[in-house]
């Protein structure tokens, strides 16, 4: 009985979260309002009765206002420790120990241009940073993303690593023989896409910056590809001989 | 004691060292004579081996020359990379910071703070000890994010985690 609950609450909330109806309202109109979506269109008369039980047990529980709130938390940070939330009213959020205002990201518009998209030869990605481990993570989690969504990576490559050494007197007065020497070590790792267009390239990029590591760089070169211009089509030795005809 | 004396002198002179020294270890090292050669022995963030009664952390244990090796970075930014700028403000607002934490969470820290700086974000991770009771401990965290958001005009985030005592890795 406990699984079916946590399976159309959890649809529940998310219908919550989607429609965006104010916590004011309540926690039941969401519930009404996702009824007769398409989350439950193939199973109606399970949904329903399912529906209704939640509904039910809503009413016995009657949620305030700021554990509604917390609920998103978990269903956003993925942790959806249901059963236990269910069973005592009030929450503990022994996950989030801070639990900050909840950003409802907007979701992103879909623009229908008839502008042709912008095309790219090769764009290379640098990526710099003061630990060799940190890079070999993030080399395999962007390797990991551009192969599930079918971007052609050319080549993975490891430049050569840089040390920029100071040397220091160890001593705050004299003792010039004795110095401290220090250095800042910088790895690199060179990603490089082959054939993408504006939209796609602009997406991964933006996947790719929002998981970048602390202390970590990164450089991107972009190679568009454009339309050779009219003027150059032609060349200038098969237009002249015509005008000089023209002209004699 | 630049002094010439003659060979008896000498002798004398060195007895009267040896006294000197001896009645001189009574007195506070303070007043002590250097008789070795210059010895510039390093002696950043150290800790000296003592009695054995010491307790010491993982971090405070470990010198600097393990970073990288056995330890990690406590503040993670990218300004000290090839052909990046910034580094001397970023290393200002983190000395600020482990002041101000210093000072807000009084004889809380278990360990030294580690600072992130990821994107535009402030990430500050902190280990405390449970001096404290959890309403109080939530509120000096929400202080300290809104009062260092307005400070460095970015977000600010504090990841938390309490310990019940100091973990002691060894005792020096």
């Amino acid at each position: 009985m406990l699984c079916i609950l946590y399976c159309g609450k959890a649809k529940a909330v998310r219908g919550f979260e989607r429609g965006r109806a104010s916590v004011n309202t309540g926690w039941l109109q969401a519930v009404n309002k996702k009824e007769h979506t398409s989350y439950f269109r193939s199973t109606m008369a399970a949904a329903g009765c399912v529906v209704r039980s939640l509904r039910l047990f809503c009413r016995r529980l009657q949620f305030p206002q700021h554990e509604t709130r917390h609920l998103r938390n978990y269903w956003k940070c993925g942790t959806f420790a249901l059963s236990n939330s269910l069973r005592q009213p009030s929450l503990t959020s022994a996950a989030c120990l801070h639990t900050g205002k909840v950003y409802c990201a907007l979701s992103p518009t879909i623009t229908v241009t008839d502008e042709p998209d912008v095309l790219y030869q090769k764009v290379e990605v640098l990526v710099k940073g003061h630990d060799r481990a940190v890079l070999d993570s993030y080399e395999f989690f962007t390797t990991m993303a551009a192969k599930e969504l079918g971007i052609n990576i050319s080549k993975v490559e490891e430049p050569k690593k840089k040390i920029e050494r100071l040397t220091l007197l160890k001593s705050v007065h004299i003792h010039k023989k004795h110095r401290v020497q220090y250095e800042m070590r910088t790895h690199y790792r060179n990603f490089e896409f082959l054939r993408l267009t504006g939209s796609t390239a602009r997406v991964f990029l933006e996947y790719l910056q929002r998981n970048l590591p602390e202390g970590v760089a990164m450089e991107v070169t972009k190679t568009e590809i454009e339309k050779v211009p009219e003027h150059i089509l032609e060349p200038l030795w098969n237009s002249i001989p015509e005008k000089e005809q023209s002209s004699q | 004691m630049a002094v010439s004396f003659g060979g008896a002198g000498l002798i004398l002179a060195n007895h009267a060292v040896a006294h000197m020294s001896r009645t001189l270890c009574a007195v506070p090292r303070a007043r002590a004579i250097h008789s070795t050669a210059v010895c510039c022995k390093h002696q950043a963030a150290r800790i000296r081996v003592g009695k054995g009664d010491k307790p010491v952390t993982y971090e405070e244990a470990h010198p600097p020359h393990h970073i990288a090796h056995r330890k990690g970075w406590l503040s993670q930014h990218t300004s000290n990379l090839d052909r990046e700028t910034g580094a001397a403000e970023r290393t200002v607002e983190d000395i600020f910071i482990r002041r101000f934490i210093f000072g807000t969470f009084h004889g809380l820290l278990a360990n030294e703070l580690v600072i992130k700086r990821r994107g535009n974000m402030l990430v500050v991770c902190a280990l405390f000890t449970q001096k404290i009771p959890a309403y109080k401990l939530y509120f000096l965290i929400g202080y300290t994010e809104t009062l260092l958001s307005y400070f460095y005009k970015c977000p600010v985030k504090m990841e938390v985690q309490t310990v019940k005592d100091k973990v002691v890795y060894k005792y020096l």
